[in-house]
């Protein structure tokens, strides 16, 4: 008898919805995870259905799912670079300073409150994990040094972590880049290095080597990759003293295919590691020691001779 | 005997130091005198390395109403002006160091010795801020703002809180029973600030000795007032509501039921400001707990570094915790580079087996903290939203009328950081309003 009420009320009272609102709302995320700026994915959904004006507001979303919604909606709702997350802080609990023994709530925010936290470094990752538990996304798990890491292929770039950081270590660089200096420290070299073994040093040798102009440091202010010119060419990580400068994937290294390399020598002259060398008309070879992955022969190789390892 | 709804009654662990007689810290020869030892608007340094100063000479000009100058404790040379740790924040904060010139010699005019009850009102309120007056028990608000409520306010009531609830601390309670004068004249000034012709001095019942010597040493306008020991009976809404029986409305201030507290260390800080000119450049401090080898009562310059303090209380023994001020509601110190402050009440070292130093579980739901809360909350409510950063739920759940008083923490089975919580939800709340604002 109810189950027949609730059927008939099912059918009478149905709330009329545009098919296309539904079909959108599929290729939303479904975190909820109010980063648009509307309280949810349907409202969001909703909006973006509705007022044609409006434009697309989800940082969390992909680019398959992004072109399915611009032919859903049939209009271009631009191409959304995606982006993910990075930890800017390489300081584990036994290379960092810890100022004194901190007891209490398990929320970086609230360790915050004491005295500024406890590790003596002001600007290091507190590893009380307050970004793990606000990703809607699964993408961050606190690893045992006592660091954050984030899952690449789950983060969708929605920034929740980076409103949740009292320090400010979490940095969005766009899935298109790879490298970013894991360390936000303002702190004259000789202060930081009395608080933390591993922070940037402030050397410059990354901006000296950078062919692209993409890296600027100063004395009191820790390297800084400038993504929008960033060619992810890795010669940055190679020279880095303090290894602080980490990457999002693992650079794979190169080798030559000797049938088809033509000996011309034009990857030898464009590398920057020195790693490649041969004998002019005959196949060159790739030093794998010296081969930081970088790519920049296999872009100029005119005969297709140079590919990646398969890692 | 009066009191208010609520509370604990903790160890008092007042025997620790309470028969000791106040005796003065010999000068230090180096002094570190922070800018900001008030709560509000910032003060702004006035003196630069290589200066000579004397002694009670102003060093930082307050920017605003709400603000305070702190003076030079002795005279010498001012060597720089530094960042050091600040003991309430935790974090580097402008210091002006002075090395001392051991002559110890008062900037010209001062002491004065003048009649302060002869002065007109603005005279006495001018001495009051130019000394750089602030709540003596801990909270460090500047106490000419205080003295000046909204003409629109009827102020009928003037309680000066001597219950010294804190366990351990024996400062007010040393002052009073040594310097009963100075605390009763600084009343009968701050009476005439406020154009009141009754005031009420507060002292718990634990001080029999003090309410004694206060009954026999008060003027007929002022009536001693014993109240119940018990914890947090000098917060200032816990102290009108026992005395006065009103209640401070959520989000209001004592002035809103017509009544003005003052600490009693603060009223004789206005008497030698009023009378004699006096800065605030020295206070009462409790140098106490098992960790500390003489526990002491001493009188102490502003800016005296940490390290000559314990060095005249016998050095530390088995020492875990260092705590400004009491245990309840004292700062915790990570570092050994601060100096004594306005504010700081007492000098607390507590070895291990006065600590707890554990981690937390789960809400047990017992309701222990909601039979302690003197403000009548949920605390394990807010708690549990804490736990959870939902801010905008413990709104509704009168978050903002917490005192963090601690009573909750100290009764909760759970080791529960109570107190933490509140601070983070009203952290969040603050962030949240400033973003607001801003965008």
């Amino acid at each position: 008898m109810a189950a027949l009420i609730l059927g008939i009320s099912a059918v009478t009272f149905a709330v009329e919805m545009d098919p296309r609102e539904k079909a959108v709302l599929d290729q939303l995320p479904g975190a909820n995870c109010g980063a648009c700026g509307f309280a949810g994915c349907a409202a969001f959904a909703h909006e973006i259905t509705e007022n044609p004006e409006a434009e697309m507001a989800c940082p969390a979303v992909n680019e398959a799912a992004l072109n399915a919604m611009s032919e859903i909606l049939g209009r271009d709702l631009g191409g959304g670079a995606a982006f993910v997350a990075f930890i800017r802080c390489k300081g584990t609990p036994d290379q960092t300073e810890t100022r004194y023994n901190y007891v209490g709530p398990k929320d970086c925010r609230a360790a915050q409150l004491v005295a500024g936290g406890s590790k003596a470094c002001q600007f290091g990752c507190l590893g009380l994990g307050t970004c793990v538990d606000v990703c809607p996304f699964g993408a961050m798990y606190m690893g045992e040094d006592s660091l954050p890491h984030v899952i690449e292929s789950k983060c969708t770039g929605c920034g929740k972590c980076i409103q949740a950081c009292p320090r400010g270590i979490v940095q969005l660089i766009p899935s298109s880049g790879n490298f970013c200096v894991g360390c936000i420290s303002s702190d004259i070299s000789k202060d930081m290095k009395q608080l933390c073994k591993v922070g940037c040093i402030k050397c410059g040798i990354c901006a000296d080597v950078c062919p692209f102009d993409a890296i600027s440091v100063a004395k009191d202010k820790a390297a800084q990759i400038d993504q929008a010119k960033c060619q992810t060419c890795g010669l940055c990580v190679s020279v880095c003293p303090t290894s602080v400068i980490g990457f999002v994937h693992t650079p794979v290294k190169v080798h030559v295919i000797d049938e088809k390399c033509k000996g011309c020598g034009i990857c030898a002259s464009v590398c920057p590691v020195d790693a490649i060398s041969g004998i002019i008309k005959q196949p060159y070879t790739v030093n794998q020691s010296r081969c930081i992955g970088c790519g920049m022969c296999i872009d100029m190789c005119p005969a297709d001779a140079i590919e990646r390892n398969i890692s | 005997m009066k009191t208010f709804k609520g509370g604990i009654h903790p160890p008092e662990e007042k025997d620790l130091v309470k028969n000791n007689p106040i005796v003065d810290l010999p000068l230090s020869s180096v002094f570190y005198v922070l800018v900001q030892q008030h709560l509000g608007a910032p003060a702004k340094p006035i003196v630069k390395p290589g200066d000579e100063v004397k002694k009670g000479q102003p060093l930082s000009e307050p920017l605003g109403f709400v603000s305070a100058p702190v003076h030079a404790p002795t005279s010498g040379k001012v060597t720089a002006i530094a960042k050091r740790v600040h003991p309430v924040t935790g974090l580097l904060a402008p210091c002006i160091v002075i090395e001392a010139d051991g002559k110890d010699e008062w900037v010209e005019g001062l002491p004065l010795n003048r009649d302060p009850f002869t002065m007109k009102k603005e005279e006495l309120m001018g001495a009051i801020q130019s000394a750089g007056i602030v709540g003596m028990g801990g909270a460090t608000f500047p106490t000419h703002v205080k003295l000046s409520p909204p003409k629109e306010k009827t102020i009928d009531t003037f309680i000066v809180n001597g219950a010294e609830c804190e366990p351990y601390l024996s400062s007010d309670h040393r002052l009073m029973l040594e310097q009963p004068e100075r605390v009763l004249n600084g009343m009968r000034i701050a009476m005439g600030i406020l154009g009141l012709n009754k005031g009420i001095l507060a002292i718990e019942a634990n001080k029999p000795d003090v309410i004694k010597i206060m009954e026999e040493k008060a003027p007929p306008e002022i009536m001693v007032e014993p109240l119940k020991v018990k914890y947090p009976q000098g917060a200032e809404k816990q102290l009108i509501n026992a005395i006065t029986g009103r209640e401070v409305p959520s989000g209001g201030l004592p002035m809103d039921v017509g009544a003005v507290v003052q600490n009693a260390g603060t009223c004789a800080a206005i008497w030698d400001a009023c009378a004699h000119g006096i800065p605030l450049i020295e206070r009462i401090t409790s140098v106490t707990g098992r960790g500390i080898k003489h526990p002491k009562n001493i009188r102490v310059r502003v800016g005296t570094p940490i390290q000559e303090v314990i060095d005249f209380c016998g050095g530390l023994t088995e020492a875990a915790k260092i705590i400004y001020g009491g245990p309840m509601m004292g700062i915790a110190q990570f570092s050994d580079q601060i100096s004594i402050m306005k504010g700081t009440s007492g000098v607390l070292v507590l070895t291990e087996k006065d600590t707890n130093i554990s981690w937390y579980s789960g809400c047990i739901s017992c309701g222990r903290c909601v039979e302690a809360c003197p403000m009548c909350l949920i605390p394990s409510t807010l708690s549990k939203l804490g736990e959870k950063s939902m801010w905008e739920m413990a709104l509704g759940n009168d978050l903002l009328d917490c005192v963090e008083c601690g009573s909750c923490t100290y009764v909760c089975p759970a080791n529960r950081p109570i107190v933490h919580f509140v601070k983070h939800l009203k952290a969040l709340q603050r962030a949240a309003n400033a973003k607001k604002k801003g965008a």
